[in-house]
């Protein structure tokens, strides 16, 4: 990762009639990074990234993608991106092959080699009609096209919809390798775990507003874990409820459920100093809860 | 208002039924119009043939000319047309869009959507009729023309059980096979050659018993609207709808539902064939993705190819041997019609060659041979990559708006010059066929000016499309201006002082220069194509401006 910028949005706003799709978004993304743009559906995620592609233009407020502007030097960048749109639709006449070759035509020419690499990575069959694939197959054609002209940028929508998890995995290892060639990849995401496993830095989005931006290794900290902790005797959940980072506590005879956000350390130093522990388990909270902690805040 | 299957398709559908019957039912009050004013022996004195097709008596009145001729057969024919688009569309259709498997996931049976489907054919062909219906009472009575002795009800009956007949045969292929193309194209095969078949055969004495082995004599063997409802006729077709009924639910239980999938056309299995895989492959593979213009063009095939054939055979070559043929009819004809209502096909001389195929051929199909070729292009080239969510891809490569819609252009255009190219063919054949003598030079430029035409309506779609991504906007907004400027173009002549208006729509450049007498007008076809190029830059500029559309 450098400290160059990919990808520059200052103020950018989209407003349908009176509906405010996207407001007064600031945001960079580093050249070489993966960018994560999680929120949940309807969020603005898509408005944002057809803004980015000059599919639709900004009602105010100004975009750049490597020093261009999205406007005004359009086809000038999308010389450098590879797309792939939320929702997915291709020509269903055309053969994958077909379609590969009419966008490989329209860019200027593609390197087959590197096409039928990616071809068999992700198991996609090229020679079958578009229309006849499944949208998990039709997927794997779209990350085709985008990754086929070695793009400085990659901007996808949702790319990750309809593949089963061996290919979701080969698919995030082409996005590390991008990003390990000093190119950008900003990807649109509802699933916080997908995120976690491949992004540098997350942004989150929620009704137009972007709430945070953080890496993902502080966002790893800050979640909210939900923590299940098994006692031999009964417990005093206010007791529990004052440590730092418990935000919820629920008791259950010798079983306490936590909310919980803090350092894991402080809490296990507490809770077995004064009680004996008999069992702990712990997983992530959902998505859910961490959009409604990061909104809560941010109206708060 | 979705509660049923059967209110949810009716929604979908009453429209088309109205449409068409209204449709119909104007061509009725302008027909029965014009009969009130001619001469009726240039219907009277068609051959045998043309007569019985149309179902035209020797000795016809306006009414019986009216009714037979446009209600009898168009109208039969377009309410069969509906009813059998709604049977194909009924199960296979479903199972064409993906939404079979989404209905059944409900608790209702197969039996019950087929049910619903038939019914739904059953209620809106009775829409149909009944709007043809109260036209049929109301229109003379305007008119002022006495239908004493026709039988309205029992032809307009007898129409709507066709109608259901067919609706019927095309939902049970479809429930057979799951195939709404096949489903569509056996039914209109079978009505149209019943259709040809109960026109013609009654004039061959050895034949004439043949007509019972096909459907539509049940219909108009028996007259009914001289001479009522014949229920012997109706039994059989009642019979024949019940029974088509059954097997469409037998049909629809008994195989797997079909997946949504696309057609499989002959190049796709010369393309898996080793031996043609290879030039196949580059003729229908990389070279069609070569351009975008090339991919455009390669599409709306079926349409370019229809409209072509029937340019070149139907309005070019065979309108000569035509002309030979009923020339004495003609030259009455020609004198019966108010001048204005030649001037309005672009005038002519009906009893000249020229002046015939002025009126038969370039003085209405030409321009809508074109119009159906270039606005279909034009309307879906971009508007159509809107709804169907590929633009977004298109324009992610390095090209500019601008271009997509300059090669839209081009394949506007390579398809009107493919019609252009079948319609000269068509007539120089049709005038070399019939010994007339016309001029090559004047078909080609009548021809020019017809390419014209359609070009500047194509590029009239394409900045309505451009400008709104609507596909629908761009196609009935330039039917509507096309219709409108049009009879502006027929009728402001009529009144002295407006006459000069015409010289402010397109048609005028078209049909006031008389090029198949006078050849080119290059004056004409320069407003013209000034007219394409400025309805294209605004296209340009249009689409340069707006977002994109996003479907969904």
């Amino acid at each position: 990762m450098t400290d160059k910028i990919a990808i520059h949005a200052e103020g950018l706003t989209k407003h349908y009639g009176e509906f405010p799709a996207l407001v007064d978004l600031n945001l960079d993304v580093r050249a070489g990074e993966i960018f994560g743009f999680l929120g949940p559906n309807g969020a603005g995620k898509t408005t944002t990234i057809r803004t980015l592609l000059d599919e639709i233009r900004p009602t105010s407020g100004r975009a750049s993608i490597l020093g261009m502007d999205t406007h005004l030097q359009s086809v000038e960048i999308r010389d450098h991106i590879g797309y792939v749109p939320g929702d997915l639709a291709m020509y269903p006449n055309l053969t994958g092959k077909d379609t590969l070759t009419y966008f490989a035509n329209l860019r200027g020419g593609v390197d087959w080699g590197f096409v039928d690499s990616l071809a068999e990575r992700l198991g996609a069959d090229l020679s079958k009609k578009v229309g006849d694939l499944s949208s998990g197959n039709r997927q794997k054609v779209g990350l085709i096209q985008a990754f086929m002209s070695k793009p400085d940028v990659l901007i996808m929508d949702e790319p990750s919809s309809g593949l089963d998890p061996l290919v979701q995995r080969e698919f995030q290892t082409m996005m590390r390798e991008v990003a390990a060639d000093g190119r950008t990849v900003f990807l649109s995401s509802h699933t916080l775990s997908e995120v976690q496993r491949v992004a540098d830095r997350v942004g989150i989005i929620r009704h137009g507003l972007l709430i945070a931006v953080e890496g993902v290794a502080d966002l790893r900290s800050k979640a909210i874990r939900t923590v299940n902790l098994f006692f031999d005797e009964t417990v005093d959940g206010a007791e529990l409820a004052g440590l730092p980072g418990v935000r919820e506590v629920k008791v259950e005879n010798h079983h306490v459920t936590l909310s919980f956000d803090g350092q894991m350390e402080t809490l296990l130093k507490v809770v077995t100093q004064r009680y004996s522990l008999l069992d702990i388990t712990t997983h992530e909270a959902n998505l859910e809860e961490i959009f409604l902690t990061y909104y809560e805040e941010a109206s708060a | 208002m979705l509660a049923t299957v059967v209110t949810k398709t009716f929604l979908d559908r009453w429209k088309g039924a109205a449409i068409g019957a209204a449709a119909l039912a104007i061509m009725f009050f302008f027909g029965m119009a014009v009969y009130r004013d001619i001469d009726l022996a240039v219907y009277t004195d068609l051959p045998e043939a043309l007569r019985s097709l149309m179902n035209i008596p020797a000795d016809a009145d306006v009414g019986a000319l009216a009714y037979g001729a446009i209600y009898s057969s168009y109208g039969a024919l377009t309410l069969a047309a509906l009813a059998l688009s709604m049977g194909s569309a009924s199960i296979a259709g479903e199972e064409r869009n993906g939404t079979m498997g989404l209905l059944l996931g409900n608790p209702k049976s197969r039996t019950y959507i087929l049910v619903s489907k038939a019914a739904n054919i059953t209620i809106l062909s009775a829409l149909g009729a009944l709007i043809l219906w109260v036209a049929g009472i109301v229109v003379p009575d305007i008119l002022n023309v006495d239908v004493t002795g026709i039988q309205v009800g029992a032809l307009v009956f007898h129409m709507f059980v066709i109608a259901v007949f067919h609706g019927f045969l095309a939902m049970a292929i479809g429930a057979w096979t799951g195939k709404s193309s096949m489903a569509s194209g056996v039914t209109a095969g079978v009505m149209m050659i019943s259709f040809f078949a109960v026109g013609l055969l009654p004039l061959v004495d050895s034949l004439k018993n043949g007509v019972k082995a096909f459907p539509w004599y049940y219909y108009s063997g028996a007259n009914p609207h001289i001479n009522g409802i014949d229920w012997g006729h109706l039994v059989v077709l009642f019979v024949g709808i019940g029974l088509l009924a059954a097997l469409a639910v037998l049909g629809v239980n008994r195989r797997d539902l079909r997946s949504q999938t696309t057609r499989v056309s002959l190049v796709d299995r010369l393309r898996a064939y080793p031996l043609t895989k290879k030039i196949v492959d580059r003729l229908a593979g990389s070279a069609r993705v070569s351009r975008i213009w090339v991919k455009t063009a390669s599409e709306n095939q079926g349409i370019l190819i229809v409209v072509a054939y029937v340019m070149f055979l139907v309005m070019g070559l065979l309108i000569g041997p035509m002309y030979t043929f009923i020339d004495e009819a003609l030259v009455r004809l020609a004198d019966a019609f108010p001048e204005e209502l030649l001037a309005m096909f672009g005038g002519g001389d009906m009893s000249t060659p020229e002046g015939f195929y002025q009126v038969e051929t370039f003085g209405l199909m030409v321009p809508i041979a074109f119009m159906v070729v270039t606005v279909t292009i034009g309307a879906r080239a971009l508007a159509g990559e809107e709804a169907n969510r590929t633009m977004g891809l298109l324009l992610a490569n390095p090209i500019k708006r601008s271009t997509v819609v300059l090669e839209k252009t081009i394949a506007m255009i390579v398809q009107a010059a493919i019609v252009a190219i079948a319609l000269f063919a068509g007539v120089v054949g049709g005038s070399m066929l019939g010994g007339l003598g016309m001029s090559p030079l004047n078909i080609a430029a009548a021809t020019f000016l017809g390419t014209l035409i359609g070009l500047v309506f194509g590029a009239l779609a394409l900045a309505l499309s451009a400008g709104t991504g609507r596909t629908r906007v761009a196609i009935y907004g330039t039917i509507g201006t096309a219709l409108a400027l049009y009879v502006a173009n027929g009728f402001l002549p009529f009144s002295e002082g407006l006459e000069g208006l015409t010289k402010w729509g397109p048609f005028h450049y078209y049909l006031s220069s008389d090029p198949l007498l006078n050849g080119m007008n290059w004056g004409h076809a320069a407003v013209l194509l000034g007219l394409f190029v400025a309805l294209v830059a605004a296209a340009v500029m249009l689409f340069d401006r707006r977002d994109l559309r996003q479907s969904g």
